[in-house]
């Protein structure tokens, strides 16, 4: 049998990969120096504790070593990426005055759509700034916050100040660092107590502009009792030049709240993708982390959950789909730090066509966290020999009144399932997909609609006659 | 001056090395024909066996290792030629006190193919003496043969021990370890075995007991070459008072070892609030048609259990006892020296019951 051989360029990325003219209003010079930092502070307009907190930050990136246990990142000049750029364009609320071009960018990627369908609110980042953000009146009247940062950093400036970088702080790591000092858009959601948001609320970022870094900041706190499902949504069209992704995630789940964080990464692959993801949960909090990694040429993406108070409860689901030059390093980080503190770490990854999927992964349980309990289960689907999947997930006890389980597979799809599939009259090819389908499924299930559609469309696509 | 974060082995450096005077080789009986064992000052001519040609392997470290081939003062090598067997273990054991308290022993261990031994390696101190030991051992395993290394290490708790094992399998060959890590105060120890050729084998069983301030950094690995390779890591381990283990257990198939299979699966007692655990369970994978799983789990006694055992007169000390007997018992009935078993028995009795 004739077999078609697929490669990811032959694959429509689509509407992933429309660009537009790069037009701007203000961009900085490539590099990074004291001034370029200064410089986007006044931009921006902020307070004078933000421009000396960007140039803290930037004194710490310049003090603190790249990572060298992780992805190859010599590739990634800082020099050579422009770290703001202020799209041609005001912030809108209204749909109909965004310009034409990045309209038509979001239309195509299905944002207001989603919108008027299924969210409760919506923002759109087009390169470093917010261009577009809306939410449902009746959340505001229950007094739910959902703008861009820059806006929050005005209007709810002591908020922001009190948990501004105070979980992912600038010593957390190099590109923290970098994020501190160079920080822009992003969103701010503030959840009163006691309010049950819904319908979940989404960003999207898009980065447009070649050879440029996109670095926003979301902060979200939920308060006593309450819910919401955020969703994030990423991409990028794809340049020659390196483009660096470098964001900051920090979640405040408090007393009895519930916070989902969903995301879909499907950055291009020239993205260098340096994310940094935190949640600290109180008392009998949950936070879920549904986390999808298609994208990018590289990415480090480890969300880290650390239980703070009695009884609070982490769930990680996360897949990831390494192909051809891409070396995704991801995982997820727990820290027990409280009595009765659970977690759940649910971690599959594919990769085929020479891609490289890693799992990194850190559980921790303090001394004090005693009859805490958590499983760990990592799967890995290898669909060639010219792929790699390494697993490492670090497990570090220090007490003894816990239920620890760990497990942790890798495989192909074994013959004998191939065989049974075809016996029922399916084709190999079919019976191969059916697996593969079958094997991401738990994750699927927990992806929002048009994500679950999206990744078992490129699953079709990208199996198609590549494996066996 | 090395440095392991892990388990804050800081700034060591290696103590001066004495003489070991004493006796370490002992046999019951003549060897049979084709099997020669000499201390290791008339080592092995690597030279002149053609295939020993490989040295891959970092083991605990470069620093590690070439202290061993430097400082060297005991240490055995072993020459199985072509279908011999000795059915009857080998045993080696040093045994540190005030006249000897330095061990670095290099071993050489070669087997052509078709033969078959067992060697044990017992390394145990005088009380108070403040014993050192460092040793390699370094394994090279034909076509279809078969071999079973034991390593016992019941040092006191003043002592320090570092251990590196490197084993190379040819097609069919076999490696079995067994490994009790029952003493010292810091305890470094490496068992790492290439799976080089087709069906290559090899299984580890390692108990470890962590009692007072007892440090320990386990690491096992098999790295997979040759097709159809087989590998078993199982560890099991209890842990007490405020003994800190690491466990690191490297499943690492390489591009080319189609079918291979290995497994891995480490269990750990925990038995007081104080004890500190780390596992690192790696899998490394570059072929996709592998079987490779690894299962890592953590827990205190089953209260039923040692409620049962409770209600029938014994002593929690003593249940408990029972109980991790009872998690040992397999490794240790594979030691096939009724009289280590016996001394390992009493070892493990007398730090959980008269502790």
């Amino acid at each position: 049998m004739e077999r078609k051989k697929t490669y990811i360029e032959d694959i429509d990325r689509g509407i992933y990969d429309i660009k537009n003219e790069f037009t701007y209003k203000y961009k900085a010079d490539k590099g990074l120096t004291p001034e370029i930092v200064k410089e986007i502070s006044k931009e921006k307009n902020e307070p004078k504790w933000m421009t000396d907190f960007r140039l803290k930050s930037l004194e710490i990136y310049n003090s603190m070593p790249i990572p060298t246990w992780g992805p190859d990142l010599s590739d990634l000049n800082i020099e050579d990426i422009v770290t703001y750029i202020r799209p041609d364009a005001e912030m809108k609320h209204s749909w109909d005055d965004v310009p034409e071009e990045i309209k038509k960018t979001f239309e195509l990627l299905g944002l207001p759509q989603a919108e008027r369908e299924s969210l409760a609110g919506v923002g759109a980042q087009y390169d470093s700034e917010v261009v577009y953000h809306n939410i449902r009146k009746e959340l505001v009247d229950q007094g739910v916050v959902y703008m861009d940062m820059e806006t929050a950093l005005i209007e709810y400036e002591d908020i922001v100040r009190e948990y501004f970088m105070t979980l992912v702080p600038p010593t957390a790591h190099k590109f923290a660092a970098l994020h501190g000092a160079v920080w822009s858009g992003g969103s701010f959601v503030y959840v009163p107590e006691g309010v049950d948001v819904d319908i979940p609320l989404q960003s999207y970022f898009r980065l447009n502009a070649p050879g440029a870094g996109q670095f926003e900041h979301t902060l979200i706190i939920v308060e006593k009792g309450s819910r919401l499902h955020f969703i994030e949504g990423c991409s990028a069209p794809k340049y020659k030049v390196n483009n660096l992704h470098a964001g900051c995630v920090e979640l405040f789940v408090k007393e009895n709240a519930t916070l989902r964080y969903s995301t879909i990464e499907n950055w291009s692959k020239n993205m260098y993708n340096l994310n940094t993801k935190r949640a600290v949960v109180d008392k009998n909090g949950t936070i879920e982390w549904v986390s999808g990694s298609f994208g990018s040429k590289v990415s480090m993406l480890y969300p880290m959950s650390i239980l703070k108070g009695e009884g609070a409860r982490s769930e990680f689901t996360g897949i990831t789909f390494a192909s051809q030059g891409q070396h995704l390093d991801t995982g997820t980080k727990v820290v027990h730090a409280a009595p009765y503190t659970t977690s759940t770490v649910n971690s599959k990854s594919i990769s085929k066509d020479g891609g490289y999927a890693f799992y990194r992964g850190l559980l921790k349980v303090a001394p004090n966290a005693y009859g805490c309990k958590s499983t760990v289960s990592c799967e890995s689907l290898m669909l060639d020999n010219k792929s790699k999947s390494d697993t490492l997930p670090i497990i570090e006890l220090n007490n003894d009144n816990i239920d620890i389980g760990h497990e942790a597979k890798i495989g192909r799809i074994s013959d004998e399932a191939i065989f049974y599939l075809m016996s029922r009259g399916i084709s190999e090819e079919e019976a191969k997909a059916m697996i593969v389908r079958g094997f991401v499924e738990p994750i699927t299930k927990e992806l929002p609609l048009e994500y679950a559609v999206e990744l078992n469309n490129l699953i079709n696509i990208e199996l198609e006659g590549t494996i066996g | 001056m090395i440095t392991w974060k892990r388990i804050k082995l800081e700034n060591f450096s290696f103590p001066k090395i004495y003489d070991y005077k004493k006796e370490f080789i002992r046999l019951e009986e003549e060897l049979p024909l084709g099997i020669r064992l000499d201390k290791i000052y008339d080592t092995v001519d690597k030279t002149k066996i053609n295939w020993l040609n490989t040295s891959e392997g970092n083991g605990l470290g470069k620093e590690f290792i070439s202290f061993v081939n430097e400082f060297y003062n005991s240490g055995v090598s072993l020459y199985l030629e072509r279908n011999s067997l000795i059915e009857k273990p080998i045993v080696v054991e040093f045994n540190m006190d005030k006249e000897n308290p330095t061990v670095v022993d290099k071993n050489i261990i070669v087997a052509e193919p078709n033969s078959q031994a067992t060697i044990v390696f017992d390394y145990s101190t005088d009380e108070g003496v403040e014993a050192f030991h460092n040793g390699f051992t370094e394994i090279h395993a034909g076509e279809n043969s078969s071999l079973t290394i034991i390593k016992v290490q019941r040092m006191n708790d003043i002592s320090q021990n570092f251990d590196t094992n490197i084993a190379y399998v040819k097609g069919e060959g076999k490696v079995n370890w067994i490994t009790a890590e029952l003493g010292s105060q810091i305890s470094g120890s490496n068992f790492t075995t290439f799976l080089d050729e087709v069906a290559s084998e090899s299984n580890l069983s390692s108990i470890y007991l962590g009692d007072g301030h007892r440090k320990m950094d386990l690491s096992y690995s098999m790295i997979h070459k040759g097709p159809r390779s087989i590998s078993n890591i199982e560890s099991r381990g209890a842990l007490m008072d405020n003994a800190k283990k690491v466990f690191r257990g490297n499943l690492d198939f390489k591009r080319g070892s189609r079918l291979a299979k290995g497994g891995e699966e480490e269990y750990v007692l925990l038995l007081d609030p104080t004890v500190k655990s780390d596992s690192i369970p790696a899998l490394l994978c570059e072929e996709d048609d592998v079987q490779g799983e690894h299962a890592a789990s953590a827990g205190q006694i089953n209260e039923n259990q040692l409620f049962y055992l409770m209600s029938r007169g014994l002593s929690e000390r003593e249940a408990k006892k029972l109980i991790i007997e009872g998690a040992f018992r397999p490794v240790i009935d594979r030691i096939p020296l009724e009289e280590l078993k016996q001394i390992i028995d009493s070892e493990i009795e007398r730090r959980l019951v008269n502790a």
